[in-house]
């Protein structure tokens, strides 16, 4: 199977194709979805997958016995205490916990690999693939789990899926321990071979999911001009098709269901604005914002706009960049984020690296609450969503790739229950839970990355102590 | 002309032996005047294989052995073949045609005939389907539409101004080698959204925009682009950077900020170094001298600096960011210096190495306090009249309107359109100025299908299921997306106007006038470089470890040095074999320096004579590239480029689960083992060895080349060996022998070459009907020694290229997706 994911496949090609020739591979993914669509918005499930790098505190020995990242109890009563995730307690409800899970494939399998971690680790998170060490264009990794989901949905919205990152990337080129920067610049894949470029200006997001245009007025103007051009346009063909032949004549018509396509978005786009974009977003930005958590913020509030309008159901985020030496004023911390999260397993610096990685965490409670009051049908968004948050690396000073850092939030669909802390027994693969996170999402694979099996993410009976 | 010679002479040697009565019609390549001069020469009645009885005969006796029901030699049978019935079988006999005119077939090693019985045989077949396809047989196909390069073009022409179009439409489906095949051209949404969109920043980019918001652009610097020498467009005095022409979107204030690259720590790459300074120009003159602290990190508040804002006046301006340029190189170094200054910035940490700082991007930010609109080159071109007083707007409108439309349709605009051209100059009008009309207009103007789709309306008079004669604005299109990639300029629109492009001899002075014109540099750009794929050169990244002395300037040198050579032959007048054998090239002071030729510096470049080596396409570095993978030559990969490209004869596919080459062979060994040994361990596997002993000698004759096309003597620590044998068993030793042995089959070549030039051209796939005509093209060109003007020429006046027919009804709903 291929993943063409970027490739919107047309909805007429679907409509029209019911009626005519019906050997389309991927028509079944797309009737549940038309048939949706004719009836009301409701089942469309919508995805985040976020990155963060160098792991957490909580994964070294020390963190684990402080429980600096997972909870002490697993099962519903389970506490924050000291735990990094404690900026979530508003939403424990909608938060599904599953520590100590392990991302094998971001180890190191051969002697030049040895080192190369923070080279790697990126590729491997959303892939949980073993990226093949290069330092030129034959780069291999995985397909990565927001891809294989927006290779079923992504035909359903204007935008299949997008590529969102904080940090300033590289281009193409070696980066460090023979290592591609393409392992390092992207979390999403489309194919083993294909990294899709992530998008680091705001505006650049806004253009592409919104159109041109500064303000609510000046898009409302350009609406207004586009739809008067797409009026010209179908006439001015109405008008040509009487001057060309019979195939060209076809062509023409195909071509005019993607001016009404357009026409039906233009429309799209004006019902949405009724429940607020000039109120949520007054002006489109102007660039990169200096301060990181601005920039978090304008990304996550695109994030939830686009989901709103549907114009797409898929993100991937990267909120860092491996060995980034960014320093967080709002933390206290003045150390840079690599040189903090190589603690040296001192007990003051872990305790003092928990504090950037509480920071991080603190920053997803704008995005929720977004998509809380976002409401379709009798659902909020939220509820519709699984937003995953997660880190391919562990102990970031030893830089280890177990007992890694995985969260989800929302219900998926009412999939997941959520408010549970579900600790996995040693050696699970990570892949075991995003397994499950693509079938909750309604995607068929039997398998993901090296995965072993399913993972059961709502609740179990019983409460237990975990960790300790 | 050494092959066609010989071939005559054993066509005559073995006269006697054959029956008389060969088929009068005249063939394809038909034996051609000795070189050097072109004499004409009638078409002599040749003996050949003349009767079907005995063609039959002799493919029974030399093809049906590994051709037949049982064996099916690559899954072909020809054991109920009959050459009587050759024209029913058109597509079968046309692939026996080609891999006997390639000498491929029979196989070295079988048995083979007299080459003037398989020399024969091809021509027999030849004849027979050539006599039965009607001569004006068109072809047909249904409209193509504007593909990125030929928007970008399009919109140069129309409004002077250059545009980012990968940032504007969606990358274009690539058929037949070809990113203009109408009928691969598919429609989506995202493509219709991207037309409205661009319309609209074209509009504004072009005319300025008084109310510009305050935005960023962000220039990148390729991190596999060295930084060490002056990049094109930046000051001299200068290294490294980026230079940029930017089109500023009103007159005000911009500001610009440049990021700097960070070693593993977050710390400023390169050295030590004191004193580093950044110049960010605008046209040559300097807005900011920005100083570069050594202790710039991530932790210290990031890696960028930023000039103070600065008035600019909207149009476009080149923007350059570059180092100021301290000393010529790395002293006392323990290391050499290399090309790849940051194949690994860890380079930077090490000691004993002098790195310098490197620059990641540029972003342009503004403008703010917008001033107004200033003269642009592209204001200039549209704005033909201003009105002086109220009463004058519409007169004024109406011209500036109708001379846009008439140029973007590529014909007359009708009343209807203008009126409704005019409708929105009005409603721009009332809601801004007269420039706001303008605006609307032109913006409706790039929507239109007139200017983004290539109709060819079909006259009132066509007869159905005739084909037809295209008016002439269709043609005039056609020719000038053909030689230009654009549309026609205005004697081209005045010649199809005026009728005059109808009349006998005005195709062949068009296109003499054309190829003339600077704008034919497209047959190098845009044609020349899709026939060899050179923007497969930006896949391949050699590794920067491996190969420290290149970097992407280099691999863009090369690719520029394949366009202007091919542009050469074109501006000369060549011949289609020039591009084999000839023996200059185009290098810049990088390009001159890899390969090794003294006395050329700096970026520009200029014409040299090289060495036998590196004569013709096999010799180029960008051929030799994009052959390659990153960490080794690949001789498979250059064998099929050669077979596809020169040969037009690509090898089948190969079978699935082959285990690749780095699985191949290292066992055992007490060294490295060359690529050509790794080949041979693989190729000692049956089910590869019949077409990987076709494939693989013409790629290791190309050995001494390594990945970066550089010449080398030794692969992996032993002597490369570059000797081989043609398919056809001649012998070969390097890239000279290999051309000398494809020399052999050089009407292969050109008939390759013209089936490469007509899918251009027609903006369609080459169909086995077709080759009568391309035979025939092939064969007039040849009467002057197949000049391209000549090839050119032919191909314009094909009827293929002049006339349209009816296909049949394919939309895109009948079509499932291929995945």
């Amino acid at each position: 199977m291929s993943y063409l994911t970027r490739q919107t496949l047309n909805r007429r090609t679907v409509l029209k194709g019911l009626g005519v020739s019906v050997s389309l591979p991927l028509l079944e993914a797309m009737i549940p979805a038309r048939a949706a669509d004719a009836q009301q918005v409701v089942g469309k499930k919508r995805f985040v997958a976020i990155e963060m790098v160098h792991g957490s505190a909580g994964s070294t020995a020390f963190g684990e016995k402080n429980h600096l990242w997972a909870p002490a109890e697993t099962g519903r009563n389970y506490t924050f205490g000291k735990s990094s995730l404690a900026p979530l307690e508003a939403y424990r409800d909608h938060l599904t916990i599953v520590s100590r899970t392990d991302v094998r494939n971001a180890e190191a399998f051969t002697p030049p690999e040895i080192g190369g971690d923070h080279f790697r680790s990126a590729a491997v998170f959303l892939t949980q693939s073993h990226p093949h060490q290069t330092q030129g264009s034959d780069v291999r990794a995985g397909v990565s789990i927001d891809q294989i989901f927006a290779n079923q949905v992504g035909g359903e919205t204007p935008i299949p899926s997008m590529q969102l990152c904080i940090e300033n990337v590289d281009q193409a080129g070696g980066c460090f321990y023979g290592y591609s920067c393409a392992y390092t610049d992207s979390i999403s894949w489309a194919t083993p071979n294909d990294p899709l470029p992530m998008i680091r200006d705001p505006r650049a997001v806004f253009d592409q999911l919104f159109g041109v245009g500064a303000t609510p007025e000046a898009r409302a103007r350009r609406r207004r001009r586009d739809r008067s051009i797409l009026d010209w346009v179908t006439q001015s063909v109405s008008d040509l098709r009487k001057t060309l032949g019979a195939a060209d004549q076809a062509r023409l018509a195909d071509y005019l269901e993607d001016v009404r396509e357009i026409e039906r978005r233009i429309q799209k786009v004006e019902a949405s604005n009724a429940s607020g974009e000039p109120r949520d977003l007054p002006g489109a930005p102007a660039g990169v914002p200096d301060s990181y958590t601005d920039h978090v913020k304008l990304m996550f509030d695109l994030q939830a706009l686009a989901f709103t309008a549907d114009l797409t159901r898929v993100f991937a985020f990267k909120l860092s960049r491996d060995v980034s030496n960014r320093v967080y004023p709002e933390t206290g911390v003045t150390t840079g984020f690599h040189i903090a999260s190589h603690h040296g397993d001192r007990e003051d610096r872990i305790l003092e690296y928990a504090k950037i990685n509480t920071y991080h965490v603190s920053l997803l409670p704008y995005f929720l609450d977004k998509l809380k009051a976002a409401r379709e049908g009798d659902r909020t968004l939220l509820d519709q969503s699984v937003v995953m948050y997660g880190s391919p690396m562990g102990n970031s000073n030893v830089h280890n790739h177990k007992r890694c850092p995985l969260i989800l939030l929302g219900h998926g669909g009412g999939a997941i229950k959520g408010g549970v802390h579900l600790a996995a027994s040693d050696g699970t693969p990570m892949a075991n839970p995003m397994l499950s996170v693509l079938h909750t999402l309604g995607v068929e694979v039997s398998s993901f990355g090296d995965s072993t099996g399913t993972f059961d993410l709502n609740a179990p009976a019983v409460t237990t102590a975990a960790g300790a | 002309m050494s092959a066609l010679v010989t071939g005559m002479t054993a066509l005559i040697a073995a006269g006697p032996q054959q029956n008389a009565a060969a088929p009068s019609a005249p063939i394809a390549a038909a034996p051609q005047a000795a070189a050097p001069a072109a004499t004409l020469r009638p078409v002599v009645s040749r003996p050949a294989v003349a009767t079907t009885a005995s063609q039959n005969e002799t493919i029974r006796q030399y093809c049906v052995g590994c051709h037949s029901d049982r064996a099916k030699a690559g899954g072909l049978t020809l054991a109920s073949y009959d050459a009587a019935a050759a024209a029913q079988h058109a597509e079968l006999t046309e692939k026996m045609i080609r891999k006997l005119r390639a000498g491929m077939m029979p196989p070295a090693g079988a048995r083979r005939p007299e080459a003037s019985t398989i020399t024969a045989l091809a021509e027999a077949l030849e004849s027979r389907i050539d006599a039965s396809v009607p001569t004006n047989r068109a072809g047909g196909r249904v409209f193509q539409r504007l593909n990125r390069a030929e928007y970008a073009r399009a919109v140069r022409d129309l409004l002077r101004v250059d545009v980012d179009v990968t940032a504007l439409l969606p990358a274009d489906t690539i058929s037949a080698g070809f990113d203009n095949v109408a009928d691969s051209q598919m429609f989506s949404t995202t493509l219709m959204e991207s037309y409205l969109r661009a319309a609209g920043r074209v509009t504004a980019l072009a005319l300025g925009d008084p109310e510009a918001e305050s935005a960023e652009a962000l220039y990148r610097v390729p991190k596999t682009q060295s930084q060490m020498e002056q990049v094109p467009g930046a000051p001299l005095g200068t290294r490294g950077g980026v230079s940029v022409m930017h089109t500023f979107p009103a007159d005000g204030d911009y500001t610009v900020r440049v990021e700097l690259h960070g070693n593993a720590d977050g710390f400023l790459f390169g050295g030590p170094n004191l004193n580093e300074q950044i110049e960010v120009s605008v046209d040559g003159e300097r807005m900011a001298l920005l100083d570069v602290n050594p202790r710039l990190a991530d932790v210290t508040g990031g890696l960028a600096l930023r000039t103070p804002s600065v008035h600019i006046s909207a149009g476009p301006h080149r923007v350059t960011a570059a180092f100021l340029q301290r000393f010529e190189g790395p002293v006392n170094d323990l290391l050499a210096p290399i090309d790849h200054t940051l194949a690994d910035t860890q380079i930077g940490v090490s000691h004993g190495l002098t790195t310098l700082p490197h620059l990641k991007d540029m972003a342009i930010v503004g403008p703010s306090k917008v001033t107004g609109v200033s003269d642009t080159p592209s204001r200039r071109k549209v704005f033909t009249c201003r009105p002086t007083a109220p009463s004058e707007e519409t007169t004024c409108a109406s011209r500036i309107v109708r001379d846009l439309a008439t140029q973007a349709f590529r014909r007359p605009v009708t009343t209807g359109d203008f009126d409704r051209l005019m409708g929105f100059y009005r409603s721009g009008r009332a809601d801004g100025d007269f420039e706001a009309g303008i605006a609307t207009a032109l913006e409706a103007i790039l929507a239109s299908p007139q200017f983004l789709f290539r109709l060819e309306p079909i006259p009132a008079t066509v007869v159905k299921g005739q084909p037809w004669r295209l008016d002439d604005h269709a043609l005039a299109s056609r020719l000038s997306f053909f030689l230009w990639g654009s549309g026609p300029d205005e004697a081209l629109m005045k010649a199809a106007a005026t009728g005059q492009l109808s009349t006998p001899g005005a195709i062949e002075r068009q296109v003499t006038r054309m190829l003339a014109d600077p704008r034919s540099e497209a047959l190098a750009t845009r044609f020349a470089g899709q026939w060899l794929r050179l923007a497969d050169v930006e896949q391949i990244l050699p590794d920067a470890i491996l190969y420290p002395y290149f970097d992407r300037s280099l691999g863009r040198a090369m690719v520029r040095e394949a366009e202007l050579f091919f542009d050469s032959i074109v501006r000369e007048d060549g011949t289609v074999t020039d591009l084999l054998t000839a023996d200059h090239t185009f290098v810049n002071g990088r390009l001159a320096r890899h390969y090794g030729i003294p006395n050329i510096t700096g970026p520009e470049y200029q014409r040299v004579t090289v060495s036998d080596e590196r004569r013709g396409l096999l010799g180029k570095g960008s051929v030799l590239m994009l052959t390659s993978v990153a960490d080794r030559t690949s001789p498979v990969m250059r064998g099929k480029w050669v077979m596809e490209v020169i040969l037009g004869s690509p090898p089948p596919a190969p079978p699935p689960n082959v285990p690749t080459l780095e699985e191949t062979g290292a066992a055992g060994a007490t060294r490295l083992l060359t690529t050509r040994e790794r080949m041979e361990e693989h190729r000692k596997n049956p089910a590869c060895r019949s077409c990987h002993r076709v494939i693989d000698p013409l790629g290791l004759a190309l050995e001494n080349f390594d990945v970066t096309g550089k010449w080398r003597i030794k692969d992996n620590g032993s002597a490369v060996d570059p000797s081989g044998e043609l398919y056809d068993g001649t012998p070969m030793d390097g890239p000279a022998g290999l051309r000398r042995a494809l020399l052999k089959h050089q009407d292969v070549f050109v008939l390759s070459f013209t089936e490469s030039l007509m899918t251009y051209a027609l903006g369609r796939r080459i169909e086995p009907q077709d080759m009568p005509m391309i035979r025939r093209i092939v064969r007039e060109a040849g009467r002057q020694d197949y000049r391209l003007s000549a090839l050119i020429k032919e191909v314009a006046t094909s009827p293929a290229f002049r006339m349209g027919s009816e296909v049949p009804v394919v939309s895109e709903t009948t079509l499932a997706p291929a995945h």
